[in-house]
């Protein structure tokens, strides 16, 4: 309903007490923390850098460790857990769990050494299997690779870069030097693009032949084999077998930690919780014996806030109005209908100073505008069904806003799907006609269907567009109203209102309206006469007032028209909501074109199976699209069409100095 | 030659599906190259630039629903089958504002969303108003879809 009113805190205690105090203003996350004091000769600031940098390094630490236990000892979890809320611990244990940490960091830091040394050894296995490969193709020589010369042959073993045979060989030696020394040649294997030779020549041709066959691109196989191929490559498969075994070990090593995975998260969680402790306290002013803290609290928070700092720590708490000049950080509070799209405000803007918070108004014309894009009563019950059920099942899910969002959502969108006559598109026609031979069965239409009478939807979808903007019109008078500038709320808001509801009234009973929109409507001729001359009254007052804040009557002229101009803005604006009709319709037809693609194949029971398997892929595509799309274009609506007539928004969030928890909620200790 | 009518609306309709169907494909695909960097260095934004990169493929649907309600009109889905000549071009007509506006409106939107993609990349907070550029793109496939849909049903009652 609103943007809640803030004062600011002032909190001066005992020095002793400052950490407890934190403590509970942590839990409380109630006040955001401002730094307004500066620091003199009496108090000023603790540099606690350090201690952030520590706990930040053991937070991180612990969660990378809690990564690695993941990775490699899983724990199953559902696509639901995100629904899941955190389990709970107590305020006790955590300051219990001070004594703990050391041991669980040791924990850590060894999984974290773990997970290294898999690393390196997985290095070495890519390495080994690396020389395997280039070892492979010469498998089938007998002799070392490294072979040393005998008495008076010399041997040369090496790479060609062709894949070559072995007459292919003489052939290419012969061309590249007609004269080549007497050799014997063995082709031992091919590897990639080139050939494993094996060379054998007289030991005082060697010079000769390695001379022509290096023009031919010879080389040596790289590395230190000095024995047989064979036993190379054994003795290389044994280190893979090893050094897979010592991974495996080292997995196992990990595994053995998994009982210690909730302390690992707590840990995470509890060096989380001391470094923003901490960092706060680097914040505080303090003198030898007190510390000062200054912040913003909202109104309705305080009294008690300071009640128990009073009781507790024998703090002395002021929390005072703010002036009309300051700005607050903005914290909303809806009703329980309205809340959930407080985040479709929060992506745009929260309210600026002096703004009215949209939301309740928004959140009725969120949800019906949401409803008639997506308007397919199936849809609209499944996605009831879905969120509802969660909500009642897990009460305090981290998504709950956004379900009940959708929630609502999934209420209108029934209402229209019934309204338009459409359920999974037109499901039960299809069914009833393939496979119950009854076609006199039909979805309820309470209304009427779009697709009969699109023009009809069309003005109707207008209409709900141009009460949406002047919604958005009064909105803004309400603004202006609240910050006393009544002649903005008449001349900018007001005279637009009047200006195009009487355009809309000359044009409605015109002809031409009637041959778009196939529809008469006859207003009593003392209201087109009222409407004209409030037309003219508001068109000049709109040139004449618009541009008043220019003292040249030329420029301030100028500015009057092109304020004038404005109305075909009005007119993009109304047209844009013909979306509504457009997605409506998407909506519904891609529906009954599946069906059509299921019911295809017959009534017997190989139809009924493919109408299922086609029904339900196609109605989960369609329903994801259109969800996507319904979403989309309704917070367009909002954002282009609704805010732009009235919202300006640029407030900053309320953003206290809480708990913010990863994986664990911390439960007061009762007293 | 006196089905000549028919072939025209059946060619219209396969124009919308076919160039507003290219368009998102299009759209799509660029969009999905850059939702898949994003991801790359970032695997906790997958959600918000999915929803990003579907953007442009609303078109394709709409050129679907375009080519459907045409074929469903001349009776080529069941039904007769009986379309003068002039009425055929006129189905073809009604068929083209969705056909380029889905083609072109596509690849743009897809351009757009690229952008929006980076966008959230650097500022993950702000995906709501990032949601919003690719859709005002959107916005012109959505008043040729409506042209199309209303020319169609308009044709058919002539």
């Amino acid at each position: 309903m609103a943007v809640l009113e803030m004062q600011r805190m002032t909190l001066c205690g005992l020095r002793k007490n400052r950490k407890a105090a934190l403590e509970l203003l942590q839990r409380r996350g109630v006040v955001e923390l401002t730094d307004e004091l500066t620091p003199d000769e009496i108090f000023n600031r603790t540099d606690t850098s350090v201690q952030c940098a520590t706990f930040d390094k053991n937070a991180r630490a612990a969660q990378n460790a809690l990564d690695i236990l993941n990775q490699y000892a899983p724990v199953k979890s559902s696509l639901l857990s995100m629904l899941e809320e955190k389990p709970r611990r107590t305020e006790s244990e955590y300051y219990d769990f001070y004594a703990a940490s050391a041991k669980v960091m040791d924990i850590a830091y060894d999984l974290v050494q773990d997970e290294r040394i898999i690393a390196e050894k997985n290095g070495e296995l890519i390495g080994l299997e690396a020389r395997i490969t280039a070892l492979e193709p010469w498998l089938g020589l007998d002799i070392p690779m490294k072979y040393n010369d005998t008495v008076s042959t010399a041997a040369l073993v090496g790479y060609l870069p062709q894949v070559l045979t072995l007459e292919a060989f003489y052939e290419t030696l012969a061309q590249a030097d007609a004269n080549h020394p007497p050799v014997h040649a063995e082709v031992v294997g091919a590897l990639h693009n080139s050939t494993c030779l094996f060379l054998l020549c007289h030991k005082d041709d060697k010079k000769n032949l390695e001379a022509t066959l290096r023009t031919m691109g010879f080389s040596y196989p790289a590395g230190d084999c000095t024995g047989l191929p064979r036993q190379a490559m054994e003795e290389l498969e044994a280190r893979i077998a090893r050094t897979e075994k010592e991974i495996e070990e080292t997995i196992e090593d990990i595994r053995n930690y998994a009982p210690a995975r909730e302390e690992l998260a707590f840990a995470v969680d509890y060096f989380g919780m001391r470094r923003e402790k901490y960092a706060v306290l680097g914040r505080l002013c303090q003198s030898r014996h007190t510390f000062v803290l200054t912040g913003f609290v909202p109104k309705r928070a305080g009294p008690a806030l300071v009640r128990e700092l009073s009781e507790r720590f024998e703090a002395y708490t002021v929390c005072e109005d703010l002036g009309p000049e300051e700005t607050a950080p903005v914290l909303l509070q809806n009703n329980a209908f309205s809340a959930p799209v407080e985040g479709v405000l929060e992506g745009y803007s929260l309210p600026g100073r002096g703004e009215l918070d949209p939301t309740s108004v928004m959140s009725i014309f969120y949800y019906i505008l949401f409803g008639m894009m997506f308007s397919d009563a199936g849809y609209g019950l499944l996605m009831t069904l879905a969120t509802g059920i969660i909500l009642l099942v897990k009460k305090n899910t981290p998504m709950k806003k956004s379900l009940q969002m959708f929630f609502w959502c999934g209420v209108s969108t029934v209402f229209w799907g019934l309204m338009l006559g459409s359920f999974f598109g037109d499901a039960i026609e299809v069914i009833g006609t393939t496979f119950f031979n009854n076609p006199n069965v039909s979805t309820p239409c309470l209304w009427f269907a779009p697709l009969n009478d699109p023009m009809r939807m069309l003005i109707y979808t207008m209409a709900i567009g141009l009460f949406h903007l002047f919604v958005g019109l009064v909105m803004g008078i309400v603004t202006k109203f609240k910050q006393k500038d009544y002649f903005s709320a008449f001349a900018d808001y007001f005279i637009w209102i009047l200006l195009i509801g009487s355009l809309v009234l000359i044009l409605v009973p015109t002809p031409l309206f009637y041959s778009i929109a196939q529809m008469e409507i006859i207003l009593p001729g003392w209201l087109g006469t009222a409407a004209t001359v409030t037309a003219v009254f508001s068109a000049v007052f709109v040139v004449v007032f618009s541009g008043r804040e220019s003292r040249n009557p030329f420029k301030r002229l100028a500015k009057g028209l092109y304020g004038l101009y404005g109305v075909t803005g009005y007119l993009g604006d109304v047209l844009s909501y013909s979306r509504l009709l457009a997605l409506g319709l998407a909506t519904g037809i891609v529906g009954t074109v599946v069906n059509q693609m299921g019911s295809m194949f017959g009534s017997g029971v190989l139809g009924a199976v493919i109408f299922i398997a086609v029904f339900l892929v196609g109605h989960a595509l369609n329903f994801a699209i259109n969800v996507l799309g319904a979403y989309v274009h309704t917070n367009r609506l909002q954002y282009v069409e609704f805010f732009g007539k009235f919202y300006e928004g640029g407030g900053q969030k309320f953003n206290p100095f809480k708990i913010q928890n990863k994986y664990y909620h911390i439960k007061e200790d009762q007293q | 030659m006196e089905n000549l009518g028919l072939v025209f609306a059946v060619v219209g309709a396969a124009l919308a599906a076919v160039l507003a169907g290219a368009g998102s494909a299009i759209g799509v695909g660029i969009s999905g190259q850059a939702a898949a960097g994003v991801v790359s260095e970032e695997p906790s934004l997958f959600g918000k630039v999915l929803i990003l990169q579907l953007l442009p493929g609303t078109q394709g649907i709409y050129g679907l629903l375009v080519a459907f309600i045409t074929l469903a009109q001349v009776g080529v889905l069941g039904g007769s089958a009986d379309v003068s000549t002039a009425k055929g071009l006129m189905y073809l007509g009604a068929c083209l504002p969705m056909a380029i506006v889905g083609l072109i409106s596509g690849i743009h939107q897809g351009k757009a969303s690229i952008a929006s993609i980076s966008l959230v990349a650097k500022r993950p907070d702000q995906s709501g108003k990032a949601l919003i550029f690719p859709a005002m793109v959107e916005t012109y496939a959505i008043l040729a879809l409506l042209i199309s849909i209303l020319a169609i049903t308009g044709v058919s009652g002539l």
